[in-house]
């Protein structure tokens, strides 16, 4: 018994050395060349895994909406933002109208089945949206309008039925529409199994973390803590049959570390230890042409992606900034901002310039640049820059310097308003900057100024009241790519309906208000012809580049899309010769999952 | 006074320490009679330009006189400058991956390989292990590549108002020089620009001039709330000196930084200015001042010339004034010094966190230091937005240390040669 202390240290060192080496071990092997790795979608650790609620902070599994993930939910079509065109996932072919747009039809594969073994049927849709309603989640709020209900006709026919105005008409057939391919399918049993747990009490619903839940999706949870969280192949995945891909997607697990910022983010990315990076990577050319890393984007030259939505200032026309509402005034602050400047400086090139995509409500897609008549606005669409119309625009408004400080008077008053964004988005803080920097050009005094998100966003969302001091000029965005795009982008921008809310998450957040801006919004989804449609959306865009209630800053892309090819190659590009095309929104959003079938190892 | 000078003076280290200061003081007050420009003015579309001269290329074009220099090199470096070896040995490695027969290729063949390269390459083609970055690294190189053996000049044209046609109006030989100076438009940045495209060096000497004044607020609030506090503490005694040590108990277990950044951060950023951070740096930072006054006070308010004053009826005020603070003045002295470089550091570590100044007023050095940051420059080896911020800091904190040992070595007995 002499060594018997000593004996103990010995045990305690090696339990000590097991403990602190068994999570790393858990972690490092994982083999590299079945591995995804993905940086800036997952920040903090994962919440929970119940696709009703909204607090899951679970980035790579959950996320509903325009470009739905679908890792591990599925939903019935698929989205792709290049071509506009919804394509079947866990539905059979394309979806139909009735004659009158109040009933829209589809089937569901007779391939699909949970994870569970059991087949995917009608009533999972229909039950799923009933869910939705009953515990009220976002899903069931912002659709509770404009659906009226989901119901299963027989084991594969889904019917949806539209809400209907009191003429008969479907009050919003293109959110109907959208709802098909924004929204997951959640298994029936599961969810009544879930309910059950929880006494159908709708807090502890929402709040449950569905560790047991059941998918249909290919990938599903293998581990998560505060430092990453990795995804694995379902070999058992319904989309190898014939019907849909084909195969299984082609790499086992997707992992994603928690990354400290966007520095330790861009860090790992250049020593090959991510190889898709969803994250602003400022002077992303360096990559390739200064460190020579076999580093792409999806388009190989600026602005590098695909422009989708458009981050916007907006003028506070709430009545509680002095001078805002005289056109004069905005237009001559938006047209001598040095947008090339944003662009070039604050955006790193990594947005299409206004040269290149005039400005309307359109993001730079194709799809969306043909819906308006540009010859017809051509006169209104400033590109910037212009110090000496602006000051024309000034004086012929009679707004000069009367008292010789430099700056500009109206009825005798100074011109003075801060410009205003959320302290450490440094894109949008670099972009207000160059907007303030334009105020001093035509002497209207511009400060800038950069409150936390916190204080910020309760602030911007208020729409219910007039807007505090501080708020004249502020930055926000607007929605990106989406099947009811660009009706609901322009909705969001400019309908009043959003005034008066305590809690405004939609837009318009200036308080602009035209009664013929809100009956063609209103119009528009009910229209079919595409020549009222293009005539429509012309109007639209000559009423806000006539009254400028807001501006747009800079295009920016849905995802951040950058890829390092050390070790996984044939990641979508501009040209890839895919067809449909496959959007390089990091192989997990919309139709942009079909890359991860195309997928190669660099070295076999 | 004089002697007390001339001691100072010939300790070495202060004036090493001296002279660097002065040198940098010199700088943010002479530089910006020589350039005017405003710190702050975004110059260059296009981020983090390098450090060089930057020659305007129509005007060098429209230069007055044109030179002809006959140099044997010139054609090597330009196709060096265009095909570098390693692109060579790519490009033959395509050739071959292609199916272009190895003895064929003859890397330092230059017209050969472009042949060659003009013939075979598709860039539709996909070699097994090729990725899209390869792919678009050769479509890059042979669009570089165009022209690069043309002996023929480049011809320059403009367009017809009237017509609309392009008209040749000059064409420019392979031979043609302009003299730098000579061209009307050229711009000299010799720390390159940052993430707004602003010039580093005119921002940093700006900045720097305001980091002083920071420091010196800073500095001259702690120091001052340090000697008030730590004299009258020290004197006076009793009741008055345990509460105000209680109060200094409080400050010194309470991290500085901690309770700085707390401050920073509830005062928000509206109210920021440089002025408002530098004060509530100096309040923060003033309890090691006032322990080591105390301490020396102590010991000195029972000295005879102290009591002789005090029975002649002088005032607290006056005693403390002209009795005892002179003892103290250079330990004081030295103190301020060392205030104003720790208030210079608390600034850039606020602001790199943050919570330093508001932007767009006036740059400081913690706020450049965070945007180059923010910006990433010190992981894209943007190495000019950054390196001369940070020697700049340490020059500054370097000098005032080297001041303060020097004056020490002079001041302290227990130093003293």
């Amino acid at each position: 018994m002499k060594f018997t202390r000593f004996t103990i240290v010995a045990l305690l060192l090696v339990a000590l050395v097991a403990v602190s080496v068994a999570p790393a071990f858990a972690q490092d092997t994982l083999p590299r060349n079945e591995t995804l790795y993905f940086n800036g979608q997952q920040w903090g650790s994962v919440v929970g895994w119940n696709p009703y609620s909204s607090n899951n902070n679970n980035a790579m599994a959950i996320s509903q909406g325009d470009n739905a993930r679908v890792l591990m939910f599925e939903t019935p079509y698929l989205y792709n933002m290049l071509d506009g065109q919804v394509y079947p996932l866990l539905a059979d072919g394309p979806f139909a109208w009735n004659d009158e747009r109040t009933e829209l039809t589809f089937s569901i594969k007779p391939a699909a089945h949970w994870s569970d073994g059991t087949p995917v049927t009608a009533a999972d849709v229909a039950y799923t949206w009933a869910t939705h309603v009953k515990y009220s989640t976002p899903t069931g709020a912002g659709n509770v309008d404009y659906i009226d209900d989901i119901v299963a006709l027989d084991d594969s026919t889904v019917v949806v039925k539209a809400k209907l105005n009191d003429d008969g008409t479907a009050v919003n057939p293109l959110i109907v529409q959208a709802y098909v391919s924004s929204n997951y399918v959640i298994q029936m049993a599961w969810t009544q199994a879930l309910e059950e747990r929880v006494a159908e009490d709708a807090t502890a619903f929402l709040a449950d973390t569905a560790e047991d839940v059941v998918f249909s999706g290919p990938y599903y949870k293998f581990f998560t803590d505060d430092s990453k969280v990795i995804l694995v192949r379902d070999d058992n995945y319904w989309g190898q049959d014939a019907s849909m891909w084909g195969s299984l997607p082609v790499p086992k697990y997707l992992a994603h570390t928690i990354f400290k910022d966007n520095a330790a983010g861009t860090t790992a990315l250049q020593a090959g230890e991510v190889d898709v990076s969803q994250q602003f990577n400022s002077n992303v050319q360096d990559l390739w042409l200064v460190d020579g890393l076999p580093i792409s984007t999806y388009l190989p030259e600026a602005p590098y992606g695909i422009g989708a939505s458009l981050p916007t200032a907006f003028f506070n026309l709430t009545g509680s900034s002095f001078g805002l509402d005289n056109l004069a005034v905005r237009k001559a602050i938006a047209i001598a901002v040095d947008y090339p400047t944003i662009i070039a400086n604050a955006m790193t090139n990594q947005s299409a310039t206004f040269d290149q995509v005039p400005r309307s409500l359109m993001n730079p897609t194709p799809g969306e640049q043909a819906l308006y008549d540009q010859a017809a606005v051509a006169d209104l669409q400033w590109a910037g820059n212009d110090i000496e119309g602006a000051k024309a625009i000034l004086d012929e408004a009679g707004i000069v310097d009367t008292d010789g400080d430099g700056w500009r008077e109206l009825d005798g008053q100074k011109l003075s308003y801060i410009a205003t964004c959320p302290n450490g988005w440094s894109d949008w803080q670099a972009a207000i900057e160059v907007v303030a920097a334009a105020g001093a050009e035509i002497g209207i005094d511009i400060t800038t100024n950069f409150p936390e998100w916190s204080v910020y966003q309760t602030v911007v969302t208020k729409s219910d009241a007039p807007l505090p001091e501080g708020y004249d000029i502020f930055m926000m965005w607007s929605a990106g790519a989406g099947p009811t795009q660009p009706w609901g982008r322009i909705r969001n921008l400019l309908s009043s309906e959003w005034l008066g809310m305590a809690s405004n998450w939609s837009g318009n957040w200036g308080g602009y208000s035209n009664s013929e801006v809100d009956a063609l919004i209103q119009a528009i989804p009910s229209v079919t012809d595409e020549a009222e449609l293009k005539d429509m959306y012309t109007q639209l865009v000559d009423m806000y580049l006539t009254d400028i209630p807001s501006f747009t800053l800079m295009y920016r892309p849905q995802s951040f899309h950058t890829v390092n090819e050390s070790v996984w190659t044939n990641f979508p590009y501009d040209g890839d010769g895919t067809e449909p095309p496959v959007p390089p929104l990091d192989l997990m959003d919309g139709w942009s999952v079909a890359g991860l079938y195309n997928l190669e190892l660099v070295n076999p | 006074m004089k002697l007390m000078l001339k001691q100072v003076f010939g300790s070495g280290k202060f004036v090493i320490g001296f002279v660097i200061f002065l040198a940098i003081l010199l700088t943010v007050v002479i530089y910006p009679i020589f350039v005017p420009d405003a710190p702050l003015k975004i110059i260059s579309r296009g981020t983090f330009l390098s450090p060089g001269i930057y020659v305007n290329l129509y005007d060098s074009i429209d230069s007055a006189t044109r030179y002809t220099l006959i140099t044997d090199d010139a054609e090597a470096r330009r196709v060096a400058g265009r095909l570098s070896d390693e692109d060579r040995a790519k490009m033959r490695e395509w050739l071959i991956g292609n199916g272009v027969d190895e003895a064929e290729i003859d890397g330092a063949d230059t017209a050969q390989l472009l042949d060659l390269w003009e013939l075979n390459f598709d860039p539709t083609v996909r070699l097994p292990g090729m990725t899209n970055a390869d792919r678009n690294y050769y479509i890059r190189l042979t669009a570089s590549l165009e022209g690069l053996l043309s002996t023929e000049g480049a011809t320059i044209a403009s367009t017809n108002p009237e017509t609309g046609a392009l008209e040749q109006s000059d064409i420019v030989n392979q031979t043609d020089y302009v003299h730098v100076n000579e061209v009307a438009n050229s711009r000299l940045f010799i720390l390159g620009t940052d993430n707004f495209g602003r010039d580093v060096l005119t921002e940093l000497i700006s900045a720097t001039g305001v980091s002083l004044t920071i420091g010196f607020v800073a500095g001259i609030v702690a120091t001052s709330i340090g000697l008030v506090l730590g004299l009258v503490s020290g004197y006076v005694g009793g009741m008055v000196d345990q509460v105000i040590v209680f109060i200094m108990n409080l400050f010194t277990v309470i991290p500085t930084f901690v309770l700085l950044i707390l401050i920073s951060f509830s005062i928000g950023q509206e109210s920021r200015g440089a002025f408002t951070i530098a004060v509530v740096i100096g309040l923060t930072s003033w309890v090691w001042t006032s322990r080591a006054v105390r301490a020396q006070v102590i010991s000195l308010r029972n000295r005879d010339h102290v009591n002789l004053s005090k029975l002649s009826g002088h005032s607290i005020a006056y005693i403390l004034a002209m009795d005892i603070l002179p003892y103290i003045a250079s330990y004081v002295v030295m103190a301020l010094i060392l205030q104003i470089s720790s208030g210079i550091l608390a600034e850039a570590g606020l602001s790199i966190l943050g919570l330093g100044p508001r932007t767009t007023e006036v740059p400081t050095l913690g706020l450049m230091l965070n945007w180059a940051m923010i910006y990433q420059a010190h992981i894209l080896n943007k190495w000019w937005a950054y390196l001369p911020i940070i020697l700049v800091i340490a020059l500054i904190s370097f000098s005032m240390n080297l001041m303060n040992t020097g004056l020490d070595q002079v001041f302290n007995p227990a130093l003293r040669d």
